[in-house]
């Protein structure tokens, strides 16, 4: 019994000291996220706020939407409305076309990528530059992310120096200017310089600026975009046209609940107090336009959905990838969604359960998601439940069917059960070759258990008679 | 009495059984018990747990206290059972279920034992007893810090308890993910007995025998090492029996 | 004929069922400082990775900020600031690439984080993030305890919003660690920031 994830994973631990590797590093983002909440006495108060925050707004997101378009709007914002990625990725090209816009700069959103805007854009002769460091890696090197918030992580540096080197045209150049200390043209710092003055040049020769949102404010019409880099606020501050690219999830009532989620995030996906910059786009600049896409996708059915509702929560913030054992020791490219660890095995099910279901054996139910989540969102309760869903959708093992539908008839017959306790130690006579050969999965990592001669349940035969007799004479 | 315990480990069900004798308590084994359906339903098979819910359900109904050496068992009884049981017919046994670890801490709230076990041991703080008994306070988690397997531990003659680092990281024995997410769930265990053994532990104790005969059976396949012991068994250490 | 619009907001509603309230904010018990000044001077100079100079008595902000711009260019909106660049009267916003130093005003500090919020004065915002070193100045009376505090002022306060309806928090100079999670300063915005606290 295997699935995509179980294989992939299979692969990526053949070279145990890279998936080590990649467990200590994400290991230790968890920890500095431990930090950050130890230092706060009002920790749990803000998740449980963020949380409540949350149901609330999705609970009445028709009124808050409404809301937050008519603000906007009396702002001079252009607010667009997408029920799906292909309604979307044309109002934006529209958007694009009409202005004349031949290169855009993006700042990081998972929204885009979840629509698969990138090469929708250039399909139609659109030099689209990501401007998140690790995005633009990525995109350059051709390669997916493998984590929502540090999508690059897994790349040496030695294999972006060089793709710099064949792909940035004025690299020499550049490098001349540097005055730093660093010495290796593969060092982390002058390949972040590069990478500036590359990116610095993209911004200034730009038509349009585009980002995501962390956050949509409804009581007053503004998109809060938080970076570390300052990409998205480059990317906003040159060229003259802004495009906001929305999930309807996104939205926050009030100016003061912002309060509440600002302190959430940073904490969470990085272990940072805050982001460097956490700007506030409630206008067009002077001599600019702006325009908001009010995104769907889904999202409006994932509503009505009882048991997995509440992954509308989700700020995105990548904390459950960081905690969960599983996704550590796999790393992105072993799950079939460009989102892993425990959220994106929810979401994955959602966007497409027949394509993403190989995903639900990645989890242990360690439970160690639902405690790291800024909103709660009930992860692995979900996960659990979407189990149960694997055989009605004709997707489950049939090993585990098999086994489980064994185990079933015997736990429903106590007679046949304490029966087979008997015979079990039998098995401690069996040859190795038939305990360890591909029919037992047990002894891939493990030496077989021994059944010992006697179960719980005939010792209690044997001892009960004496127990009756010793307290018939208390 | 969890089904793999009453089959690889009855040791654990007879040192539970005789604590609890120990301290005075009226303690019953009901024989037509079988197992709690968690196996099933973390393979995704919930449905077939439903009749055990039930079977389980009626069958413990007349007890005020039903305890388990288990700390997944007692969590799937009492988190997923009133769903699989429904309310008709339910006789609220779930909400009466404890393991071990609770019973001794909170109902019986002992303060002493008899039982030596003069070895350092390493606590091994399984998932569902953390995170779904609160046996002890989650690392994840700013609340202040417990252990309750450590306060039982301190009451047992020179037997000294240790955390390993990252004290509740999950073991990867999962139940059906040990054999669906073979390779994942045997590097956990790995890392998990480094993280034991790196204490200077003689022994790996907890409230649960599935998490340490995944471990267990890691360790022997490795040759790593360490024992390992179920905490009823230091609790009745050296108690004439 | 429908819109999108109406088509999303109509299965919106369709889709909720159980609705649940907006909890009190008031009731959240945020974290005070006993010192917040001292703590937004050490949050800022250590965790941040930024300068912090202490206005001394006769100093002025102009003076400070020649000492910090040596012969570089300076750009500023601000009086008593010598500048040779001004984000008012810009020609092209791509000059401002070009400047050395930026100063600007911020209008709240806050000791959790040492984010500084500054809303926009200014026609061209890319003073805030184009220029290599950005110099803000911040009155230590403007200094709140958290970002419950901050955005409590944002809120309910106008006078909190600037000229131009944007508006950020920067704790620090720009940074990543997208490269092997090795940390840099100086990524895409400015490389270096220095308050001055007066």
């Amino acid at each position: 019994m295997s699935t995509k994830h179980s294989k992939a994973a299979a692969q990526y631990l053949r070279t145990p000291d890279v998936a080590l590797h990649h467990d200590a590093t994400f290991f230790n983002v968890r920890q500095k996220r431990d930090r950050m909440a130890q230092a706060l006495p009002e920790w749990e108060q803000l998740r449980e706020m963020a949380d409540q925050i949350k149901r609330h707004t999705a609970t009445h997101l028709d009124s808050y939407l409404e809301q937050f378009e008519r603000e906007a709007k009396a702002n001079g914002i252009h607010v667009h409305w997408a029920a799906d990625a292909d309604e979307y990725n044309s109002i934006v090209l529209d958007l694009l076309r009409t202005n004349g816009v031949k290169k855009v700069v993006k700042s990081k959103s998972m929204l885009t990528e979840e629509c698969h805007l990138n090469s929708h854009l250039e399909a139609a002769g659109i030099d689209v530059v990501e401007t998140d460091l690790g995005e633009r890696i990525l995109q350059m090197m051709a390669l997916a992310p493998s984590h929502i918030v540090m999508p690059a992580l897994h790349v040496h540096r030695e294999d972006i120096g060089r793709c710099f080197r064949e792909k940035i045209a004025d690299y020499a150049d550049i490098a001349k200017t540097y005055t730093g200390d660093a010495t290796d043209e593969n060092d982390p710092t002058l390949l972040t310089y590069i990478a500036r003055m590359h990116l610095r040049r993209q911004f200034a020769e730009a038509d349009c600026g585009m980002t995501g949102a962390n956050f949509g404010i409804a009581e007053t019409g503004e998109v809060v975009v938080c970076t570390n880099e300052g990409n998205a606020d480059m990317s906003t501050s040159i060229p003259r046209l802004h495009i906001v690219s929305m999930g309807i999830e996104k939205l926050v009532p009030t100016v003061k609940s912002m309060g509440i989620f600002q302190r959430l995030l940073a904490r969470c996906g990085t272990g940072q107090e805050t982001t460097v910059y956490t700007s506030h786009f409630r206008g067009p600049r002077p001599g600019g336009e702006m325009h908001i896409v009010l995104v769907d996708n889904g999202r409006s059915s994932i509503l009505g959905n009882a048991e997995h509702w509440q992954t509308l929560k989700c700020m995105r913030c990548g904390a459950c990838m960081n905690t969960c054992p599983v996704y550590r020791r796999s790393a992105g490219y072993s799950y079939t969604y460009f989102i892993p660890g425990p959220i994106g095995i929810n979401l994955g099910m959602l966007r497409d359960a027949d394509e993403h279901y190989h995903n639900v054996s990645a989890c242990s139910l360690c439970c160690s998601c639902d405690n790291v989540c800024p909103v709660k969102v009930d992860l692995s309760q979900q996960i659990y439940l979407w189990r149960q869903q694997l055989d009605a959708l004709g997707h489950a093992s049939t090993m585990k069917k098999t086994m489980s539908r064994a185990m079933a008839l015997l736990f429903n017959r106590p007679g046949l059960y304490t029966g087979m306790l008997r015979l079990a130690p039998m098995v401690n006579w069996m040859p190795n070759a038939v305990l360890n050969a591909g029919l037992n999965p047990w002894a891939y990592g493990h030496k077989m258990m021994t059944f010992p001669k006697k179960s719980f349940h005939q010792w209690w035969k044997e001892n009960k008679a004496g127990d009756a007799q010793n307290k018939a004479q208390d | 009495m969890p089904c793999y315990v009453d089959a690889l480990y009855p040791e654990v069900g007879i040192a539970t059984l005789r604590l609890l004798r120990s301290l005075g308590l009226d303690v019953d084994y009901p024989e037509r018990q079988t197992c709690c359906g968690q196996p099933m339903g973390n393979a995704g098979f919930e449905k077939m747990a439903v009749p055990l819910a039930k079977q389980f359900d009626e069958l413990f109904a007349p007890y005020d206290y039903v305890v388990a050496p288990s700390v997944s068992c007692t969590a799937y009884v009492r988190h997923q059972h009133p769903r699989l049981t429904g309310s008709e017919g339910c006789q609220g046994t779930a909400g009466r279920v404890t393991d071990l670890v609770e019973f001794l801490h909170d109902v019986v709230k002992v303060t002493s034992l008899p039982a030596k076990f003069p070895h350092k041991v390493s606590i091994h703080n399984s998932c569902h007893g953390v995170r779904e008994l609160g046996l002890s306070a989650p690392s994840e988690r700013n609340v202040p810090r417990y252990n309750k397997i450590i306060d039982l531990l301190r009451l047992v003659e020179g037997c000294e308890p240790v955390e390993p680092e990252r004290p509740d990281e999950c073991c990867g024995f999962g139940g059906m993910f040990a054999v669906e997410e073979q390779a994942v769930s045997r590097q956990m265990g790995i890392d998990k007995l480094k993280r034991h053994i790196a204490t200077g532990a003689e022994y790996v104790t907890g409230p649960d025998s599935s998490c340490l005969m995944h471990l267990r059976g890691i360790a022997e396949k490795e040759a790593m090492p360490i024992q390992f012991v179920h905490l009823a068994q230091i609790l009745t250490a050296g108690i004439a029996e | 004929m429908t819109t999108t619009r109406e088509k999303i907001l109509s299965r919106l509603r369709e889709n909720t069922s159980q609705q649940y309230e907006m909890p009190n904010l008031a009731a959240l018990d945020a974290i005070r400082y006993a010192d917040p000044v001292a703590e937004f001077i050490v949050k800022t100079t250590t965790t941040a990775g930024a300068r912090l100079v202490e206005l001394t008595e006769g100093e002025t902000v102009g003076d400070c900020v020649k000492r910090i711009a040596g012969t570089g260019i300076v750009a500023s909106a601000l009086e008593g600031i010598e500048a040779q660049m001004n984000p008012d009267t810009v020609g092209d916003v791509r000059e401002l690439m070009t400047a050395e130093v930026g100063v600007v005003e911020g209008r709240i500090g806050v000791a959790e984080n040492a984010c500084i919020w500054i809303p926009q004065q200014m026609r061209e915002k890319a003073i805030l993030f184009a220029v290599q070193h950005l110099v803000i100045v911040l009155s230590r009376t403007a200094i709140v305890n958290n970002m419950n505090e901050a955005y409590a002022l944002i809120s309910d306060d106008d006078s909190f919003r600037g000229k131009y309806p944007f508006g950020t928090f920067i704790s620090g100079p720009s940074k990543t660690a997208d490269i092997e999670g090795a940390l840099v300063y100086g990524a895409q915005a400015a490389r270096a920031l220095t308050v001055i606290l007066t």
